[in-house]
């Protein structure tokens, strides 16, 4: 399954804002995101799966979009 | 309602006019942060006719800051933040309620502060403040319009408020343990466009109206994303985490946060309980309570009465070489203090009553 992964703000500083992945699920996906960029381990990310930010473990499906969101702190 | 020709806009805006101009006017608003999101935030506010609304930041004024604080003139580099803005709003709308606190948010200074205000506009720029109100804003049910920038883009929402199956979101939903700082650098660290905390501070002031008149469809338990570059926005809905802990009153525990302030108040010349009565035989020391004045219990030596939350209204009345500032438990008066020592330099004396006027009852009590 073919997912669109994008990224946000101090993340860009480590991958690209879009990008595509094979995943089935979200745990999968950051699994796979974690190997190729070592820069997100522990990094607090909110998750996005078509516009619903959770915390749960998602079923992706294909064509799906995934966001990741870091925290902002400028004010 | 008093007809006002300067709201005449609004009194003819369908959808808006004179009973959500009344709205506005009787609302409190508290800016915490008078930087760059907060600037816009206030000058639109003040304008609008929000009734009350409170400046918090303990901050001065730098030149760096100046090319998106647009609200402090050049002249004004190195004086309080909360001062200057106060000053300009009251110019820009002196028919409205402008109160300032020059504090660093506390969880102790926020239990007095907040509930003051009907909502409030996180407008900080460090993690550990915002984090320090949200979860205050949680335990005290205050709706917070949030916002946060980085480079060139900004996150908008608001939090506390519940939606139509009564779910009230925070920001613990999108990040339930505070980042560390290097997550995500602020903007003195990695730089920021001017105009970014001007357009984002408006949709917080946006949201702000929104939510007082009713109107439109506020981004509760909504996060949106707004970027400066190319213009994409996204509206993300926010899930309530059901592992996400409230934290209860006892964490607000006043001592803890005395302790986590003292190097902040170091510097203030302290005067213990015993002493107190000796330094008040000298005409030229004056005690100064910087609670509010339905605040018990009263005081029973001889003293002014000035709350912190007009302190910088009042200041000029303080006429004494030697000032004592108390109040109940000796926190407000050590920001108080650092205020007074800020305005008056090294012509006056500052001190405080250590424990405030709960330890000086105690020790009487004992004597």
């Amino acid at each position: 399954m073919k997912i669109k992964v994008r990224a946000f703000g101090p993340l860009l500083d480590i991958m690209e804002n879009e990008y595509f992945i094979e995943a089935s699920d979200t745990k999968a996906l950051l699994d796979v995101l974690l190997q190729q960029f070592p820069g997100l381990a522990g990094r607090k990310i909110a998750i996005a799966v078509n516009g619903k930010i959770t915390s749960d473990m998602v079923s992706l499906q294909d064509q799906d979009t995934v966001a990741l969101l870091p925290p902002y702190s400028g004010g | 309602m008093q007809w006002d020709s300067r709201y005449e806009r609004h009194y003819t805006l369908p959808g808006f006019g004179p009973v959500a101009q009344g709205k506005l006017a009787a609302s409190r608003v508290l800016v915490v942060g008078a930087g760059g999101l907060g600037c816009p935030v206030l000058q639109y506010l003040t304008a609008s006719g929000v009734g009350r609304i409170g400046v918090l930041d303990f901050d001065t004024i730098q030149l760096s800051n100046l090319q998106r604080q647009t609200i402090y003139p050049t002249a004004s580099v190195g004086q309080l933040k909360t001062k200057v803005a106060a000053e300009q709003l009251r110019l820009n709308n002196p028919s409205i309620e402008i109160i300032e606190h020059p504090v660093r948010l506390s969880k102790s200074n926020a239990v007095e502060i907040l509930p003051q205000y009907d909502i409030i506009v996180d407008c900080t720029d460090n993690f550990a403040i915002r984090y320090v109100l949200n979860d205050c804003c949680v335990i005290l049910q205050k709706p917070l319009i949030f916002a946060a920038i980085y480079q060139y883009e900004g996150q908008v929402a608001i939090f506390n408020v519940p939606d139509g199956q009564g779910i009230a979101c925070n920001y613990r939903d999108l990040f339930p343990e505070i980042p560390d700082a290097n997550e995500a650098p602020n903007c003195s660290e990695n730089g920021v466009l001017g105009v970014l905390p001007g357009i984002i501070g408006l949709i917080q002031a946006t949201e702000v109206i929104k939510l007082i008149t009713g109107l439109g469809d506020p981004l509760v338990n909504k996060l949106m994303i707004w970027n400066v570059l190319n213009y994409q926005s996204m509206i993300l809905e926010i899930t309530h985490r059901a592992d996400f802990h409230i934290p209860d009153i006892e964490s607000l525990d006043i001592k803890q946060d005395v302790n986590g302030d003292q190097g902040h108040g170091g510097d203030i010349d302290t005067i213990h309980p015993t002493e107190i009565e000796v330094y008040l035989l000298d005409p030229k020391v004056c005690l100064l309570d910087v609670r509010e004045s339905y605040e018990e219990p009263k005081f029973p030596l001889a003293h002014r009465g000035i709350p912190l939350s007009i302190l910088p209204k009042r200041v000029d009345e303080l006429t004494a070489m030697h000032i004592i500032v108390v109040c109940q438990r000796g926190q407000r008066s050590v920001h108080a203090a650092l205020y007074l020592k800020e305005y008056f330099g090294k012509k006056r004396r500052i001190s405080h009553l250590e424990g405030g006027i709960v330890h000086y009852l105690n020790y009487k009590k004992a004597e």
